[in-house]
């Protein structure tokens, strides 16, 4: 017993550092279940707020240039929307459609509008910080978007930040089709560079060519159809051959996130139930 | 001594701040980025308590993971970086050192002060790199990202070295 007590005051200092290291060992590890970590990321409330500070400081300076950027996106937009409705008038003879379909198609989904305080391009797993929350109406598992295209799917939430999973980690997988085709695949990145991100899982017998458009297809239910995520720009053979993997030009520029919007759909707490409730009744199968 | 904890509590601070908003920032090659704080750990004085080290570089661990979203990487790395420095640094001590020996370069001569420096950012480096590629595995990508962070560290460290007291 004396020499115990001996041994642990001479190398208590060890066992401190064994309990420290164990301590950071179950936070790493307890990150793959990621609900339990709220207050060890960004998404905690002194983070987020010191990164707020900090984004608000940085995007100060880079006004003049981003609002250049969106009066030139505004334009571009606006002699789209003027050509089109110019094109179905001609064809239906009817110019309230347009609009009216337009009207129906956004009513289901609800935009939070919301700020980038954190963001990672060039590490191996990214995160986007954003400066809504679950008291904003944020939940997991909601979509993000911005002007350009798709942005990635929420992680985790607190109070008044979120965590954002982007296109630009490996754990995110998004339901994306080829325009005007139909084909599916899922969008995935390998790390490298921020701008190229792949689709895997194309059918050998799907007819596109490089240049196409690559957007969300609506399957996964986290992001209605339709959004534009990056052109085709290089066209590969999946690993084992049984299908095509492409290289996409990702449209959205994470390196200059700034505003992005989470999707959220009416019935998104309902079709959540539901799905929990079909996972929990095949556990219980198992 | 309570001079002293508001002392080191505000260079904890400042190591923190600086690394979230400045250096985290900092993107050579696409994978060399400085990590300073590990600064924060060589510089402890011979007999500071060993206790003390460890709560200390916890400390700042768990505060740069919050930020940088890397729970338990940079804790469970700094804090062993913060075990070996009273043990390395016993190798590399002049032969009459004072007891309250400040460790700087001035203190230890810039070659032992050299060894010791890359010696513990090195293992830092790469403890820290083998943790956060757990689940991502790319030999080449992470050797690159020991030996690039290793570097620029030593380069940014050296850098503050000239100009301390």
């Amino acid at each position: 017993m004396h020499n115990l007590l001996a041994f642990l005051t001479k190398y208590y200092h060890w066992l401190i550092f064994l309990f420290l290291e164990v301590v950071s060992g179950v936070m790493l590890f307890k990150y793959n279940s990621y609900q339990g970590s709220v207050w060890i990321s960004s998404a905690n409330a002194v983070v987020g707020k010191v990164y707020e500070w900090q984004s608000g400081v940085w995007h100060f300076f880079s006004l003049s240039v981003r609002s250049e950027q969106l009066t030139q996106r505004n334009l571009f937009l606006e002699e789209e929307v003027l050509r089109l409705r110019q094109r179905l008038a001609d064809v239906t003879a009817d110019t309230s459609l347009l609009m009216k379909r337009e009207l129906d198609s956004l009513s289901r989904y609800e935009l939070i509008p919301a700020r980038v305080v954190n963001n990672s391009v060039h590490r191996m797993d990214n995160l986007i910080t954003i400066d809504k929350g679950s008291v904003d109406g944020v939940k997991t598992d909601m979509g993000v978007a911005c002007g350009t295209g798709v942005v990635g799917v929420v992680y985790l939430t607190s109070d008044h930040y979120s965590v954002v999973l982007p296109v630009l980690n490996h754990l995110s997988h998004i339901s994306v089709t080829i325009r005007n085709c139909g084909y599916f695949g899922y969008l995935t990145w390998q790390g490298g560079n921020p701008m190229f991100a792949y689709v895997e899982d194309v059918p050998r017998h799907a007819r596109f060519q490089k240049g196409d458009w690559i957007e969300t297809s609506g399957y996964s239910n986290i992001f209605p159809s339709g959004i534009s995520v990056g052109k085709i720009v290089d066209i590969n053979d999946s690993e084992d051959g049984l299908s095509y993997r492409l290289k996409v030009h990702l449209s959205t520029d994470f390196s200059r996130l700034r505003d992005v919007c989470v999707i959220t759909e009416q019935g998104f707490a309902e079709r959540m139930e539901l799905k929990e409730a079909a996972i929990d009744s095949l556990n219980v199968r198992q | 001594m309570i001079t002293e904890f508001l002392q080191r509590l505000l260079l904890l601070v400042m190591f923190c701040l600086a690394q979230v908003l400045v250096f985290n920032r900092i993107h050579v090659f696409n994978c060399a980025s400085p990590l300073l704080y590990v600064y924060f750990a060589i510089i402890f004085p011979r007999s500071y308590p060993r206790w003390a080290i460890l709560l200390w570089c916890f400390t700042l661990g768990v505060m740069i993971d919050a930020f940088s979203n890397t729970p338990g990487v940079a804790s469970a790395s700094l804090t062993l970086t913060g075990a070996l420095q009273p043990v390395l640094l016993e190798l590399f001590l002049p032969r009459d050192a004072d007891d309250k020996l400040k460790v700087s370069a001035s203190t230890l001569g810039i070659g032992k002060f050299v060894s010791l420096s890359s010696l513990l950012t090195f293992i830092f480096c790469l403890v820290f790199f083998s943790l956060e590629a757990f689940s991502f595995f790319d030999w080449l990508y992470w050797l690159e990202c020991v030996v690039g962070n290793t570097l620029l560290t030593l380069i940014l460290i050296y850098t503050f070295e000239c100009f301390r007291r």
